[in-house]
Parts: structure tokens; C-alpha cells; sequence
């Protein structure tokens, strides 16, 4: 929500504190402070008001409001404090179908207002909201919404088919097929006309049933303020937050009046809303008020709720005394109904319909007076009184596993073909759950062999312990699987992988002390570890944890790497490791690993093997590149008088 | 014939495994829990509202109503088994899950479909939010092997109240992270109607329970800068650690 720091002086009059003041304040005590821009000399405050405050502070008046209980001082103009008297009408015919879609609306009535521009103040203050002025009218339903948080919608009175002289609004369901044309959406031209499903909710012009708007989502074109508009109707209205999300889901609608009405702003909200709309337009509009009707068929007032005082300390790790608390509450517009020594009952301020358990009035006084001075109480070392078998285990095998030359891998649980497939995933590789671990285990081998050099490794082995899923006679399940893979050649696999992989099968059977259901296909096994963790012998505790320097990340280029062998004589008495640094450093910063694969000593020579890796990560390297850099090698090594074999 | 070099472990087990060992310290119990969840447990339990935005289409992957028969869930957080544990165990109860969960959106280098959520959960009689701060600044001073100081701020969660936003903060060493306050985690004290939810009297018993994402601990500890690569089964980034 995008705030305008002096359009909050309004309400806090000389107590508003500086917007960097403002941010501090809100950011420990209220909402995140996303970011502040100057537009055009005014300070525009974006803040992420939180979603059980989105029915009272998507608004300057709220913010204004809650500044003054985090200040303790009281708002010097307030537009729900003041006493609103306006005369009514029976020019105006209000029906509500459904009033628990529609608990209450009300409709103004101006007569001889005359459409232009707006003031330039009221310009500025949109403006810095980046809300384009359209005319002194559309601005003042817009300038009321942002002030006050409720929406709110302005027809040209005589564009209606009245029936002996009087409008006609009737608030009901769709009917299926139906069909509304909304104002066209922000950047296009034309308006939308929306098919209805017959669960949204619709304003209608009575006299002929034409549909006008889509209650709480988008407003019609149907009798739209012009430039020669006269008299005028404004509307102002509270629906049911749930009608309003899904339709405005459904179509993909998103303004900021949708977003206020699916908050659920206070319905009574609506007379302080159409007094503050039916001023301001008499103000920079001229006309006169007729009279409004408000048809309210279901109330809804804030409960009182019983704050025991044992319960706010309790719970907050504080030591307030029951005075603090009160005061507390008292800054927040609470009223304390009556007190015992062991308890409050307090009731909200009306706006406020996020209060309605001693929980929330709670968290309401820790947050107050600051979440800072709640002390830290250090945990008691305790043993644990169970150990979790499946973690337990898991450990366990990839310990033995890693022994073995094993790295483990967490791979998708989605798959893009499967037996379970989900009703909405996004994405069409996540269209299924995975029902086994091999299918990934297979792939990782293909897409890891072609690194073999890089990572250094002969060949590459590996394994994952996850969840799969199984479809049963009436429903989905799980299970624990462990999944081996290894492959030894390139050319996919082969049967010495085998060897290794019944190797490490028989490592895990032993680790566990039983026989495990392995299912083998092309280097890859797959056990069911659900079905037999029960039966293991349960651990009494997890034993030690060796810690490690946490590494840090390099990394790893996109393009592909090069391999180039090189087998020298050197010397008998010449160490590796000087050969090795002497072939590095020659072979330049391109050559990202340099592996010793083979020694062997003959008649007073010693032979050194190298491979060693090219990669860059800025492109794909070519064959002359890499040359150019062997050549290097080659040349450093005669100068030292190792002969290459 | 060469001697074989050892393989590596993954880094978000490895850091469960440490996660588990400093929690086990101080008596929280690691529990797990399915990853296909019912909607009871996943929403209902912890008090997400029958028609809360979370539990929309685009937020949630949700199994086909002709498999299943009840409504289930790819669980979208680790708190379903908070509600189970609890419906299992009488209080006191110190438990931690470690778990893999789910969300139905599109992935970016801080998004994936899938990642995984330390839940962490302490009843019983008289726990505060005090409790809450010393035991995430326990945890962080071990995990991040420095001093650590935590502070929270006003949040909103269904399954809370109050319900904070908590920043933490290194206080010595040299490592990038040191000096600054960084947002990691949302947690409060546990909703009464969870509690109620689950069998225990919120007038006897209290506690705080939080959540925090462990592939986002790694970004912060080593240094990953995308967090897709931890499912990519790539050795490449596994190797590293």
C-alpha cells in the first residue's frame, strides 16, 4: 500500500514524525516498510501491510491511526470519530437478493454538480500514488477509497431507466450465461465482456435488469460520469470478501478496489465513507446532496473479549503491570469495558474486525510497547526421548554409502509421465508425482558421465533416499525408497557396473542387517525402505556429529570441458606433487583440474600419468585453444628435461 | 589399483543432520510426516480459513478427487505434522521436521516446486516468546558457529498469534553474512485453536513453533546462489560439499 507521508498530516496534524521516522516506527511495531520514492516532491511510503490488517490500514487514515498508537498521542482529525447526519431519500430504491453476499449498500444522491477538473492538490496526492486524475469526480470516489478504505463507485443518475422517478438498484446473483461489460483494464482500449458462471454477484439497474457492475470486482460502463453529467449517484457497499476473491480470481481482476473488498473493511465503515465523499465532492464539484439510503440487512459489530492478565504475560514473556496493559490498549483505540484484578473485557474500535480473541488483543499490547523487550530464556540441555528411525537409518546408509565412493543426490519429486497425475500443476515436467526414484537415478548417471573427467572420478556412482508415491484401491500413499545407480563407460551401460552396484547393495543390506527387496535394472537398484524400517532395531540415539568447515560454493560453468592426457619420465627421487604443480601452473588458469591416474617406476625413471581439464566459463573452448595451451605444457616440461612418453 | 574416493553427501542432508544434532541437544524429538497430506492436516488443523487464499489452485498442488478419497495435498508445509505429533504426544513436547514440501509456482533462482522447511515446535506449561528468542539464537549461534542475536517483528500467520517476523543476526566473525540483520524466518505462538485442533488445552498449555526454509540456510551458509541446483542432481554442485 503506497502512502503519502503529508497527506498523513491530515489526521496526525503537527505529531507526524518524518518518513524515515515512519518506517522505523511501523517496521517494529506494525508492517515491513518495502521502499520510499519522492514523486514529484511528494514522500510516497510503500508498506506491506499485513493481511489480518488489510480490513483497516489499506489506507492513509489507518496508517495515520496507527502511527498515533505507536505514539501514544491521539489523531487530531478523525473521519470515523465524527458525527455523520446525513438525510435520506426514497428516490432511491435499494433491493438486496442475497444480503449474505451483500450485508449492506448505500447510495447518494447529488444534484447540479458540475464535471472538470480536479483541484490540484487532490491531483498531486493521486498523482504520487501514480493513479492517473480523470475528472473532479472518478478522482473524489478514488480520493475516498485511499483515505478511508472503502470503495467506491460514482454513476451519471440520469443514464438510468427509473420507474416513476425513482432508481432502481437491485443486488443479486448471476444468472448462468449472463453476461456484464466492464470498464477496459489499465493500458487497453476496449472493455471486457465477462460470461457468467451465475456465482458472482451483480449490481443491476432494476428498472430494466441491466447489469451495471460486478459487486466488489469491477465496475460497467453502464451509466458512466461524463463531462456533461449533472446529477449523480454514488455508491458505496460492503460484500462478502470470499464472492469477491473468487470471482475476482476467476477472471484474473486485481484492482485496488477488489483488493479492499476481499479485506473485509468494517461495514461500518460505509456512512463515515459516504460523508467524507458527499463533502468532498460538494467541495470541489459544486451541486447539492439530496439524501442517501442505506439498506443494512446484516450487522456485524466487534464481540467483547476477556483478557485475563496472567495469560498477556504468559504469553509474551513480559512483566507488565494490568495499569501498562490498559494503557496499552487504550492506544489503540481499545475501550476496556470493565476490569477485575484478573482480567479486561475490551472491545476493538469498530474499523479494527481483526480483534476477537484475548490472543489478538495480546499480541496487540506486545507489539506496542515493543517486541524488543522481550527477553531471551536460553534452552535447558535435555536429551531427546525418541530417535527417528527413518533419519536414523537414512544417515547411517549414506555414511557406509559415501565410504564406497557413493554422492548422494535429492532429485524431482515431479515427474513429466507417471501413475499419479496432479489436478493443476503449472508446469508440464511437474503434470505427475514421481512413483520411483530410478527413473531420476538414470538420468543423473547419463548427465553425470559426461563430467567424469571434471569431477575427477573413474566412474559415477550414486544414490538417493526419498519419497515416491503409490497409488492404492482408494487413495495415494508413500514410501521411503533407496535407489543405487552406476555406470562405468560412456556409452550407457555396462555389465562391470554390476559389480559395483551389487557391491554397494550388499554395503547397505549389511548396514541394516537385512535383506532388502532390490529391484536391478541397467546399473540402477531400487529397495523399499518403508517396508522394512519397522523391523530394524530401534536406536537409542543418533550418535556423534562430526562438524565441518561449511564449504563455499563455486559456481559451475555452462559449457562443456576438455580432457587431455599427458605420461612423462621424470627422475626417480622426483615427487608428484612438484611434477603436478610444475604441469598447473603451466597449463594455464583454463585447466580447472589436473588428476594423477597413473605412476610407475622403471630402470631409475619414474612415469607420472596426468589428465588434465580445460573449461572456461565465458565459452566453449575448441580444440585449437586447448592446444595452444598443451603446447605449453609440453615446451615447460622439456625445459625441465622430463621426457614425455 | 587406486584407492576409491569417497562420494559426498548432499548439503541439505548434511545440514539436517546438523540441524538434528543441535536441536537434539537441547530434547527436540525429529519427527517426520507423508508428503502427501490431507487437506484436514494440511489446512483445516492449523486454522488456514476454509476459503483462505493459500489454499487456492495456483498456491497448491492438489491430487485428482477420482485418486484419492479424501481431499489430499503435495503438503505445503511441514506444520501438518506439528498437528499430528501433537495429536500423539502429550506435553511437553520439543520436536523439529525436517521435511520436504511444496508449492505451485513458477521457479526462479530463490523459488523451486519443491524445497525443503524446518518446522520447529515446544509445548508446555508457560512458554513465551522469550522462549522462542533464546532457542532460535541457540540454534543460529551453533548453526552459523558464531554469537547470534535474534529480533523479531510483527507478523501474520494463520496457525499464530501472535505471530513475528524473525531477523538474526551474526555478531562476530568475518563471513558475509556478519553485522546485518537478516530476515530468515516466521514463527509465534501457536494459534489456540490449533492447540485445540490437536487435543491440548490452551488455557494449561502454551508453546511457539517456527519455520524456516533449509535451502535458504544453505544460500546463506555456503554461498549457492541458486537454489535449483540442490535438485538437479548434478555431482558438480553435490561434489562440493
Amino acid at each position: 500500500m503506497k502512502i503519502v507521508h503529508s497527506w498523513l498530516k491530515d489526521y496526525l496534524g503537527e505529531s507526524l514524525p518524518t518518513p524515515v521516522q515512519v518506517e522505523e516506527l511501523l517496521t517494529f511495531h506494525s508492517f515491513e516498510v518495502d521502499g520510499m520514492e519522492e514523486v514529484e516532491g511528494e514522500m510516497v511510503i510503500d508498506i506491506d501491510v499485513l493481511p489480518n490488517r488489510s480490513s483497516d490500514c489499506l489506507c492513509h487514515r489507518g496508517i495515520a491511526r496507527e502511527l498515533a498508537s505507536l505514539l501514544g498521542t491521539e489523531l487530531t482529525h478523525d473521519p470515523l470519530r465524527q458525527k455523520v447526519d446525513l438525510a435520506t431519500t426514497d428516490r432511491i430504491v435499494v433491493t438486496i437478493k442475497n444480503p449474505e453476499a451483500c450485508p449492506r449498500f448505500s447510495a447518494a444522491l447529488l444534484t447540479g454538480v458540475t464535471v472538470g477538473e480536479s483541484p490540484a492538490w487532490l491531483k498531486t496526492r493521486l498523482n504520487a500514488l501514480g493513479v492517473r486524475s480523470i475528472n473532479n469526480i472518478v478522482d473524489a470516489t478514488n480520493y475516498v477509497m485511499y483515505a478511508l478504505g472503502e470503495p467506491i463507485h460514482a454513476y451519471d443518475a440520469d443514464l438510468f431507466a427509473q420507474v416513476e422517478e425513482k432508481w432502481n438498484f437491485v443486488i443479486r446473483n448471476a444468472k448462468v450465461g449472463e453476461t456484464v461489460s466492464l470498464l477496459a483494464e489499465g493500458g487497453k482500449d476496449e472493455d471486457r465482456v465477462v460470461e457468467l458462471t451465475g456465482t458472482e454477484l451483480l449490481i443491476v439497474d432494476g428498472a430494466t435488469d441491466t447489469p451495471i457492475g460486478l459487486a466488489g470486482v469491477k465496475g460497467g460502463r453502464y451509466a458512466g460520469v461524463h463531462t456533461g453529467t449533472k446529477n449523480i449517484i454514488i455508491e458505496a457497499a460492503h460484500f462478502n470478501p470470499t464472492t469477491t476473491r473468487k470471482t475476482a480470481r476467476r477472471l484474473g481482476i486485481v484492482i485496488d478496489a477488489s483488493k479492499r473488498f476481499e479485506n473485509e473493511p468494517a461495514r461500518d465503515l460505509i456512512p463515515y465513507a459516504q460523508a467524507e465523499i458527499v463533502k468532498l465532492i460538494v467541495d470541489i464539484a459544486g451541486g447539492s446532496f439530496e439524501g442517501w439510503v442505506d439498506e443494512y440487512k446484516e450487522t456485524k459489530v466487534n464481540s467483547e473479549v476477556v483478557v485475563p492478565v496472567l495469560q498477556v504475560n504468559a504469553l509474551l514473556g513480559l512483566e507488565l503491570t494490568p495499569k501498562q496493559m490498559e494503557s496499552l490498549l487504550c492506544r489503540i483505540g481499545a475501550t476496556i469495558v470493565s476490569t477485575t484484578p484478573d482480567s479486561f473485557t475490551v472491545t476493538g474500535p469498530f474499523e479494527r474486525t481483526d480483534l476477537n480473541i484475548s490472543e489478538d488483543f495480546i499480541e496487540e499490547i506486545g507489539r506496542i510497547h515493543g517486541l524488543h523487550n522481550i527477553k531471551s530464556v536460553e534452552p535447558e540441555v535435555i536429551p531427546v526421548s525418541e530417535v527417528n528411525v527413518r533419519q536414523y537409518y537414512s544417515q547411517a546408509i549414506c555414511n557406509e554409502l559415501i565410504q564406497v565412493g557413493f554422492s548422494e543426490l535429492i532429485t524431482s519429486s515431479f515427474a513429466a509421465k507417471a501413475e499419479i497425475q496432479l489436478q493443476n500443476s503449472l508446469a508440464s515436467d511437474k503434470s505427475y508425482v514421481r512413483s520411483n526414484l530410478k527413473k531420476n537415478i538414470h538420468k543423473a548417471l547419463d548427465a553425470n558421465f559426461t563430467h567424469a573427467d571434471l569431477l575427477g572420478r573413474p566412474d559415477i556412482r550414486i544414490f538417493e533416499i526419498g519419497t515416491v508415491f503409490d497409488k492404492t484401491e482408494t487413495s495415494v500413499s508413500e514410501h521411503t525408497a533407496i535407489a543405487l545407480g552406476v555406470r562405468t563407460k560412456g556409452n550407457g551401460y555396462h555389465k562391470n557396473d554390476d559389480v559395483i552396484l551389487m557391491t554397494a547393495c550388499d554395503t547397505v543390506e549389511q548396514q541394516l542387517g537385512i535383506k532388502l527387496d532390490w529391484q536391478v535394472e541397467q546399473g540402477v537398484a531400487e529397495a523399499n525402505l518403508s517396508a522394512i524400517l519397522d523391523t530394524l532395531p530401534q536406536p537409542q540415539s543418533y550418535g556423534e556429529f562430526i562438524s565441518k568447515t561449511p564449504a563455499i560454493y563455486k559456481p559451475v560453468s555452462v559449457y562443456p570441458a576438455m580432457s587431455r592426457d599427458i605420461a612423462l619420465w621424470v627422475g626417480e627421487g622426483e615427487i608428484a606433487a612438484t611434477v603436478e604443480s610444475t604441469i598447473y601452473q603451466a597449463a594455464g588458469d583454463l585447466c580447472v583440474r589436473l588428476a594423477l591416474f597413473d605412476i610407475f617406476t622403471k630402470e631409475g625413471r619414474t612415469s607420472y600419468a596426468f589428465r588434465l581439464v580445460f573449461q572456461s566459463f565465458e565459452k566453449t573452448l575448441t580444440d585449437t585453444e586447448v592446444t595452444t595451451h598443451m603446447d605449453n605444457v609440453y615446451k615447460v616440461v622439456a625445459e625441465k628435461g622430463w621426457e614425455v612418453r | 589399483m587406486q584407492q576409491i574416493e569417497r562420494g559426498h553427501q548432499h548439503p541439505l542432508t548434511q545440514m539436517i543432520a546438523e540441524i538434528n544434532s543441535i536441536f537434539a541437544e537441547i530434547g527436540f524429538n525429529y519427527a517426520s510426516g507423508p508428503e502427501a497430506e490431507t487437506e484436514v492436516y494440511n489446512f483445516d488443523k492449523l486454522n488456514v480459513a476454509k476459503d483462505h487464499p493459500s489454499r487456492d489452485m495456483q498456491d497448491t498442488f492438489w491430487f485428482k478427487p477420482k485418486d484419492v478419497s479424501e481431499p489430499m495435498v503435495l503438503r505445503t508445509h511441514t506444520s501438518p505434522v506439528q498437528a499430528r505429533y501433537m495429536e500423539n504426544h502429550k506435553p511437553p513436547i520439543r520436536m523439529i521436521v525436517p521435511g520436504k514440501v511444496f508449492r505451485n509456482e513458477a521457479t526462479d533462482a530463490t523459488h523451486e516446486a519443491q524445497f525443503y522447511q524446518l518446522e520447529g515446535l515446544h509445548i508446555d506449561k508457560g512458554i513465551h516468546l522469550g522462549h522462542l528468542k533464546g532457542t532460535l539464537e541457540y540454534f543460529f549461534s551453533k548453526f552459523f558457529s558464531g554469537r547470534t542475536e535474534v529480533r523479531f517483528r510483527p507478523s501474520f500467520f494463520p496457525f499464530v498469534e501472535p505471530g513475528v517476523e524473525v531477523d538474526m543476526k551474526l555478531l562476530d566473525g568475518d563471513s558475509k553474512l556478519a553485522g546485518k540483520w537478516i530476515e530468515v524466518m516466521g514463527a509465534g505462538m501457536v494459534h489456540p485453536n490449533v492447540l485445540r485442533n490437536c487435543g491440548i488445552d490452551p488455557a494449561v498449555y502454551s508453546g511457539y513453533a517456527f519455520g524456516i526454509g533449509i535451502d535458504r540456510l544453505g544460500v546463506m551458509r555456503h554461498g549457492i546462489e541458486d537454489i535449483r541446483d540442490y535438485y538437479t542432481g548434478d555431482l558438480r554442485f553435490v561434489n562440493q560439499f
